[in-house]
């Protein structure tokens, strides 16, 4: 039931021709007489475009003139046009949130160009029911909440040195933590990069003396998360060091973890010696290869692309295509043979590498997974497919690329960010396509290997993103948004069952302890208003501003009672 | 000096470099040769590989 | 899309080109050239009645010529502004003819055929080159015959016919149907002309067409001026209604394209052309293929290609999904040639290097996934600019500060930089919009150190 409000309801509702887009289709005379009569309706008005300069002047004159405290426009869609006519009615000192619009162009106009009369009926209804709802609209503000202009970094690999610095010389303070005892991440395992083939270690060594030089970065090594309270822009977390733990505000958090690599134990034979990962021939690259090597056979997609793991780690190609040419380079007299299901050389780089590679005599030989290759003592067999028959190729090293696999401690952190993992266990960001670099829950970034294997060109991309991504609530110091959020209309009906906060695909709901025993609280800064709460909630304790349970009902009850 | 940012192109990438500069409170200036900005991905119908439409 | 319009601090420059750029980091002087719309951007309201009413019809560039727009014109429904533009090569009021039926119509008073190009002068401390790609033109190569064969297709044409907001209302129609159908309907309204002006005849001396055609060929009348004409537009109705008739039974069994073929690298790691792997192409066409399907289940389509590259976040998994449920089957092979069979269907004949065998195949239509190019303008850009591009006509990077061009305070994102999907420009516009903004910090952070 709508509460007693002291003030008379006084709606304006303004209808749009849309110049012909909706006058051409609708009886707008017939509407007009229509909206006129509805209940608290004190002025109804006609435009050819409500939107425009004189449209616009039209409804601040409106509220001005008519003493309006409600306004309605039947118009177009309010994803284009919700914000302008909302700042309109702010100009004139009317609440924006008393603002209510209805969409008669894409709904009826164009979507029933052939049926005028029942386009109109259904103008009507909508209309009806937007009057309804805006007579229980209430006056909202914007919630505004300041930011700790302090960034924390997790992770202290290529990516997370990246961003920290990109951060840094922004002006902003940064903190990274890091559970090794040196920065570097899995770089430091790493010979050399393809295709520019620069030394790994001289790539670290420049980052990590640039972060030392730098005032704003703070470097906890040997150290880890372990706890975080608060939301975007107030951020407490505690960080776990060797020194006890400390307790430092934060205001955006950028997730860099990086990776691992699969262990294929029990695979191909493998064994850390003769039969090894790509990464382990990293290292022996670094100290040099044994020069008593002359035929090296590398398998591709040992433990990705089937059952357990179904996804291709990205980067395994481009790793064996170049330390196929590396081991060349050392050993020139060494045979190397790829055998491949798809060669991943995508883009540019890539497949210049891999042709590089043929130029320099790697033999490919492509594999299918129902007959994998066998490897045997000092020899590999393979079915050729060209040749259509079964080869036996010589191996004193054979080369297992593993996928990188999520790190361990990935679920655990992700609970106390309250973000969420896929299903191959890698953090999962807010839009797969358009935001690859933001979590759902706003103030937290992400990038590089711990959201999908990336090479170091994507990685430092990524970092470069993410801390650009980051640093917009930083640059603003602080953050608005929008009232249409959830809030704990009825705190008695909670019990604090949790069901909601267990739901809420931002991390904004959390349940509280209080003197009236266990209720929910609403992070109102990273609340979206999307509304699960609300319809999870089965004591109907929560509801959404603007959204209400009552304003709804409104609606609907306007609908049928037509 | 300036404090402002040139973007050339309005397609998804020109679009987002602009959205992060903007949002960051960076005046951009972004340039488009043809009528509309969106540029390939507003021709795509949905983009892979989530089926969402593209616009 | 829409943010970008709507948002404060953003000056949206459509429809504009950079014509010369001089200065250095921090302090770079750009001058724009402004094109004339002829339509007035902060009167117009968007409302699309000029183009409803204008007389003109133009190729639609927006749907790759499968479909047709006005001489005036929004570049497609939902861009951004939302305003609309008139094409000069093809408005008749700008090419002195009369006409000016859209400024008539226009309530907004917006058309101004006086408008002029603007020049506008910035000043700016950072420039992001984000200037996009080009389809590469598979009538490059001429044993795939696009252009010779009406059904075979580029990817972003397909993209088209997909589309619910395209030119078929997303039916995949074939484009020899599409082309026959407008024949169909050029040929009906010729057809009613002529069979008005036949009436007209018929109503004057009483008599109908037919019959009194026979007399005509039998002699009589031959010295009639009039009944000459009558005769000859009656002829005239002979030669439509005949191929007509023919054209509606065919198209009686045009149904959409349902056997689909896919081929791969068209034009990309291929040495007469480019020899670098777009990148996109494996999964745009799985994608594509998954499409259709869901429009049509009874869809099944062949990818052809050395590799299918699927790298990305969920793609194997996306493309493998494609294969269980969307009837996809992937070939590893390479397409030698695509011929034309009976009812316009390609064929498309192949070597299955899994067997070792050339093999030759059937389909309703064959979609080209065509290469990433670097787009046509980006070599004068790069002349403005004073920026270097690398040997495959990208703008060149360096390898550990990706989104660098070789110009300080010039960054360059997306598939100007080299091919790349959608994330992956997303990400590397973040990148060089971090790399502008270091640019405006570091200005301002020396600033106040030197005021301390």
């Amino acid at each position: 039931m709508p509460e007693k409000k002291d003030e008379e309801l006084r709606i304006g509702v303004f209808i749009c021709h849309c110049g012909s887009n909706i006058a051409g289709y609708l009886d707008m005379e017939a509407l007009e007489e229509f909206t006129k009569a509805l209940p608290h309706v004190v002025f109804v008005q006609r435009n050819l475009y409500t939107c425009s300069e004189g449209g616009i002047n039209e409804i601040k004159k409106g509220i001005v003139e008519q003493n309006l405290n409600r306004v309605v426009v039947a118009s177009c869609t309010p994803r284009t046009h919700e914000p302008l006519f909302r700042n309109s009615c702010a100009e004139v000192g009317l609440n924006p949130y008393l603002f209510e619009m209805v969409n008669i162009r894409d709904q009826c106009s164009w979507v029933h160009m052939q049926e005028k009369e029942d386009a109109t009926e259904k103008a009507k209804d909508l209309i009806r029911m937007g009057v309804a709802k805006a007579a229980l609209l209430q006056p909202q503000e914007p919630i505004m909440s300041e930011v700790t202009t302090r960034a924390l970094v997790l992770g202290g690999g290529i990516a997370g040195m990246t961003a920290a610095l990109a951060l840094a010389d922004r002006g902003y303070e940064v903190v990274i933590v890091e559970k090794q005892d040196r920065l570097g991440g899995m770089m430091n395992n790493i010979n050399k990069l393809g295709p520019s083939m620069i030394n790994a270690d001289e790539l670290v060594s420049q980052k990590i003396k640039a972060i030392d030089e730098h005032p704003k970065i703070t470097v906890f090594t040997n150290s880890e998360l372990a706890a975080v309270k608060g939301f975007i822009g107030k951020y407490k977390v505690d960080v776990k060091t060797g020194t006890g733990t400390k307790n430092i505000d934060i205001g955006v958090i950028l997730v860099a973890t990086g990776a691992s690599v699969f262990t294929p134990k029990g695979l191909y034979g493998y064994d850390g010696k003769h039969v090894i990962t790509q990464l382990e021939l990293e290292e022996m690259m670094k100290k040099g290869l044994d020069p008593s090597i002359k035929n090296v056979v590398m398998i591709q997609c040992v433990g990705s692309r089937n059952e357990d793991r179904p996804y291709c780690s990205r980067i395994c190609c481009q790793v064996a295509v170049k330390n196929a040419i590396l081991i060349r380079d050392q050993n020139p007299e060494a045979r190397v043979s790829i055998l491949y299901r798809d060669m991943q050389m995508y883009g540019v780089e890539n497949e210049e590498m891999l042709r590089t590679s043929k130029a320099r005599g790697v033999r490919y030989i492509n594999y299918s997974p129902e007959n994998p290759p066998k490897v045997e003592e000092e020899k590999v067999q393979v079915y050729h497919p060209l040749l259509g028959e079964e080869l036996e190729l010589p191996a004193d090293l054979v080369v297992l690329a593993t996928p990188l696999v999520a790190r361990e401690d990935t679920h655990d952190l992700s609970q106390l960010l309250r973000v969420s993992i896929d299903e191959n266990g890698f953090y999962l960001e807010a839009h797969v396509k358009l935001r690859p670099l933001d979590f759902a829950t706003d103030g937290i970034f992400l990038c590089g290997s711990a959201r999908y294997p990336a090479n170091v060109r994507e990685v430092v991309a990524q970092a470069l993103g993410a801390a650009s991504r980051a640093s917009i609530p930083l640059s603003k110091g602080s953050v608005v948004v929008e009232p249409i959020i959830s809030v704990l209309a009825n705190e008695d009906a909670c019990r604090g069952c949790g069901l909601c906060a267990a739901l809420c695909p931002y991390g904004a709901l959390e349940i509280r302890e209080t003197e009236k025993g266990r209720k929910v609280h609403v992070i109102d800064v990273a609340c979206k208003g999307c509304g699960v709460c609300a319809a999870t909630c089965y004591q109907h304790a929560l509801t959404i501003n603007s959204y209400t349970d009552d304003q709804v009902t409104a609606q609907i009850e306007a609908f049928l009672g037509g | 000096m300036s404090n402002e940012v040139l973007i050339i192109g309005g397609g998804i990438a020109g679009i987002q470099s602009s959205l992060d500069l903007a949002d960051m409170g960076i005046k951009v200036h972004l340039v488009e040769k043809l009528p509309s900005i969106g540029g390939k991905m507003a021709q795509l119908d949905k983009t892979f590989p989530t089926n969402d439409c593209a616009i | 899309m829409l943010d970008v319009g709507r948002h404060p601090n953003i000056n949206l420059m459509a429809y504009s080109e950079v014509q010369k750029v001089e200065g250095s980091i921090g302090a770079f002087k750009v001058t724009v050239r402004k094109k004339a719309r002829y339509v007035e951007e902060d009167k117009c309201t968007g409302c699309g009645a000029c183009e409803e009413k204008c007389p003109t019809v133009v190729p639609d560039a927006f749907n790759e010529e499968l479909g047709t727009r006005k001489a005036i014109y929004a570049y497609f429904a939902q861009g951004i502004p939302s305003t609309r533009t008139i094409d000069p090569d093809h408005c008749r009021q700008l090419n002195g003819k009369k006409c000016g039926i859209c400024k008539k119509t226009c309530q907004a008073d917006a058309i101004n055929f006086d408008q002029k190009d603007q020049i506008v002068e910035l000043d700016v401390a950072a420039i992001i080159v984000a200037a996009g790609y080009d389809v590469f033109d598979p009538s490059r190569i001429p044993e795939y015959r696009y252009r010779e064969i009406a059904n075979v297709v580029t990817a972003i044409e397909f993209e088209r016919l997909l589309s619910a907001s395209g030119p078929t209302d997303g039916h995949v129609y074939r484009p020899s149907d599409i082309a026959a159908r407008a024949k169909i309907e050029q040929l009906e309204k010729t057809l009613n002309k002529t069979t008005k002006a036949l009436k007209r005849y018929e109503e004057k001396f009483g008599e109908a067409s037919e019959d009194f055609y026979k007399k005509f060929q039998n002699g009589q009348f031959s010295d009639d001026e009039e009944r000459k004409k009558w005769a000859s537009r009656y002829e005239e109705y002979l030669g439509i209604s005949g191929p007509l008739q023919e054209l509606k039974k065919q198209a009686e069994g045009f149904s959409s394209a349902k056997r689909l073929a896919f081929i791969q690298c068209v034009g990309s790691r291929d040495f007469r052309f480019y020899p670098f792997c777009s990148g996109y192409c494996c999964m745009h066409s799985i994608k594509e293929a998954i499409i259709a399907h869901e429009h049509e289940p009874e869809t099944t389509s062949a990818i052809f290609g050395m590799d299918i590259r699927a790298v990305g976040k969920g793609f194997e998994e996306y493309k493998i999904r494609g294969g269980n449920q969307s009837g996809i089957t992937y070939v590893r092979g390479r397409v030698a040639e695509i011929m034309e069979g009976a009812n316009h269907n390609p064929i498309v004949i192949y070597e299955d290097t899994r067997e070792r065998k050339v093999k030759s195949q059937e389909f309703d239509m064959v979609i080209l996934a065509t290469a990433c190019a670097p787009t046509k303008g980006l070599p004068d850009l790069a002349k403005v600019l004073g920026i270097e591009l690398d040997d495959y006509g990208f703008v060149k990077t360096n390898p550990v500060s990706p989104v660098d061009t070789t110009v300080p305070g010039i960054y360059v994102c997306g598939c100007a930089e080299s091919p790349m999907d959608v994330p992956e420009s997303v990400a590397q516009a973040s990148s060089a919009a971090e790399r502008a903004a270091e640019v405006i910090s570091l200005q301002s952070l020396n600033k106040e150190s030197a005021v301390a």
